[in-house]
């Protein structure tokens, strides 16, 4: 069993009401190995989300916060990437803030940082 | 009451969980698995003609309880309150704690719809990603016009539950105002601030933060509009469902690998830093935050099931009904790949010993002080789940399963069976350093009532003479109990266990040939009375 955190965060895009992410594999994925988005939340208010998904709009996922206090700094979620979203070794994820009807890229104090996980079936 | 057995409800758990309460430190954490194959209660998907039984006497019980009076801990809004008070989200303890919450609440309905087999339904949002029909029916839903008197405004909520509240908090123990501190509840005007919204840094009301609702705002999804949106139902989706089963640890710091959210300090941290695992983060969260209407009704404010008093809408236990259903399908899942299924050793007796002790039971009694090892099992309620999505486990068995060799079925003559298994893979299972590969299927009949005992040991070819083992022996593989008053027993003809085989040579008789005769008896434990007739056996190589 192993599991590896690589990636990395090549560059920003701004993009529509979103933001872009490239991320990076920095090797080819083995057989029997899955790729995670990891999200790592600050504070936001409640009922506000985090929009995950390709640049070619198939959704990767939303980070709804839920039981966390007013103005506490909302925790960390995983999400899985299907294969189909990675080209290239990279994953070009589109985070778009959703709240009070209104749509825009997240800051960095709302979205502390995003990352791929790699993580061996062969456990 | 009849008793139904399901394919997939069979389970096993550790046998010292039940004494987890009492004293983690000495916790042996073995493997020491057996099952019982049937519960006294049926938790019921809330489609099946057993859900909308089980709904009737649950909107009865509803009733009674909104017309308790609110110093009357059954009082509806007052068991909501526990979960203010005492609800871990982002924590390893979700789980555990809201399968106590459930427990002493399906108990309560139970006693006061006076519906002896009530048990709480689940709803599949997997396979039904909509609220269910009957649940905008009367009071199953918190906008009817039986909470008006209680919610039809904040003024109105305030009068009627605040006095027995304060009364309440000013009742709590020392150790309940600890954690109601670490909660970040010093006194109870902060614990109020959650219920008005009120924020204390930007001194003003924010309507997002608001747990109370107002009765016609109590829900956002209605009859007319009762569909999930198409990223509450991605989050309820079979991959993503799927992919929160997959891990294999039931707590692993790497949150990609770990069953259950971050550890932390107590069941009552805040989420902060933490990491949510993907069925607590994903479709639990969406779920939630989905039918109070976060989205269409930003920034507020919500339906209760977004905040804090979620439990004052009635979907609120069919969507944890859910929850800890596949709870039991990863338990159920974990055993089929002889994985463990509980916290390790160490972590053991960090998890077990936390308290809970806002719970109230059946009788309207504060329960005081209990842990969560008191709640790790489903037998404390004795109930167990029809099946539901995923309806086999080997969807989400992927980890382990790479060969998915074919069953190896066994001939029984005078109470032995005997197995012909290849040798390669009897060779690979002992040299796989940590969960076994060759587990067992063992058939047979249930103990009557009068039986002196219920549990048996299962021997791997152990010689004709041995009669009775411990467990170092390298025959033994494990010791099946039934549970329950065996007075439940009558009528119940067999019970099929799975028993992961021992990992030692002794046990089998490997030589030169490509195939292994594996002999397997079944012994009386502890030495006292007969073994039941062996019915049947089977071996899978995992």
């Amino acid at each position: 069993m192993y599991t590896l955190v690589l990636t990395f965060l090549l560059l920003f895009q701004g993009a529509g009401a979103g933001r872009v992410v490239n991320l990076v594999l920095p090797r080819d994925l083995n057989a029997n190995e899955v790729v995670w988005l990891e999200v790592k939340m600050g504070v936001v208010p409640r009922g506000a989300e985090i929009e995950l998904e390709t640049t070619d709009g198939k959704m990767l996922g939303v980070v709804s916060p839920h039981g966390v206090r007013a103005e506490n700094e909302a925790g960390t979620y995983v999400f899985p990437v299907p294969p189909e979203a990675i080209s290239n070794n990279r994953v070009a994820v589109r985070m778009t803030f959703s709240y009070a009807q209104k749509k825009r890229a997240p800051t960095s104090k709302e979205v502390k940082s995003l990352r791929l996980k790699i993580t061996s079936q062969s456990r | 009451m009849n008793k139904t057995t399901f394919p997939l409800s069979r389970r096993t758990f550790l046998k010292t969980s039940l004494a987890a309460g009492a004293g983690a430190a000495s916790l042996p954490l073995t493997s020491h698995a057996f099952m019982r194959p049937a519960a006294k209660y049926t938790r019921y998907n809330v489609m099946s003609p057993g859900g909308e039984k089980a709904i009737a006497s649950y909107a009865r019980a509803i009733k009674i309880m909104l017309n308790l009076p609110p110093t009357n801990p059954q009082n509806w809004f007052r068991n909501a309150f526990i979960h203010i008070f005492d609800c871990p989200h982002g924590n390893w303890w979700f789980y555990v704690w809201h399968r106590g919450f459930l427990g002493y609440f399906e108990q309560t309905i139970r006693n006061l719809s006076q519906d002896s087999t009530f048990a709480i339904p689940y709803w599949d949002w997997t396979t039904q990603p909509e609220i269910p029909p009957i649940m905008f029916n009367d009071v199953l839903t918190p906008v009817h016009e039986a909470f008006e008197p209680y919610t039809k405004n904040l003024a109105v909520f305030t009068s009627f539950i605040q006095p027995a509240l304060k009364s309440y908090w000013n009742s709590l123990s020392a150790a309940q105002r600890n954690q109601l501190n670490i909660r970040g509840y010093p006194d109870f005007d902060s614990m109020w601030n959650d219920i008005n919204g009120y924020s204390t840094s930007a001194k003003q009301g924010i309507s997002g933060n608001m747990a109370y609702a107002i009765t016609c705002g109590a829900r956002y999804l209605s009859r007319d509009n009762p569909k999930f949106d198409a990223k509450t139902a991605y989050a309820v989706s079979p991959f993503i469902v799927n992919s929160g089963l997959y891990p294999t640890d039931f707590y692993n710091p790497d949150i990609t690998l770990s069953f259950n959210s971050a550890k932390t300090p107590s069941h009552n941290s805040p989420p902060g830093q933490n990491s949510f695992s993907i069925l607590e983060g994903y479709p639990h969260n969406k779920v939630h935050n989905y039918i109070g209407g976060v989205g269409p009704l930003d920034p507020g404010p919500y339906g209760n099931m977004t905040n804090f008093l979620s439990p004052v809408d009635p979907i609120f236990f069919l969507h944890h009904s859910n929850m800890d259903r596949l709870w039991d399908v990863w338990t159920r899942k974990q055993q089929s790949i002889g994985k463990p299924w509980l916290p390790g050793p160490q972590d053991m007796q960090v998890f077990a010993p936390e308290p809970f002790l806002f719970y109230v039971n059946s009788q309207g009694q504060y329960v005081g002080a209990s842990v969560a090892g008191d709640y790790l099992s489903m037998e404390r309620w004795d109930y167990q789940y029809e099946p539901g999505y995923p309806d086999t486990l080997e969807t989400i068995s992927r980890a382990t399963n790479k060969s998915a060799r074919p069953k190896i079925r066994g001939t029984v003559r005078a109470n032995r069976a005997t197995l012909a298994v290849p040798a390669s893979a009897i060779q690979e299972h002992l040299a796989s350093p940590a969960a076994a590969s060759l587990v067992a299927a063992i058939t047979l009949p249930h103990p009557g009532p009068t039986s002196p005992t219920r549990e048996f040991d299962v021997l791997v070819g152990a010689p004709p003479g041995v009669t009775s083992v411990d467990v170092d022996s390298p025959y033994y593989a494990g010791t099946i109990a039934f549970f329950g008053n065996m007075a439940h027993a009558h009528g119940m003809a067999e019970a099929t266990f799975a028993v992961p085989l021992p990992k030692k040579a002794e046990a089998f008789k490997l030589g030169a040939a490509a195939i292994a005769n594996v002999d397997i008896r079944i012994v009386p434990a502890h030495g006292r009375g007969r073994a039941p007739a062996l019915k049947a056996a089977t071996i899978r190589a995992l």
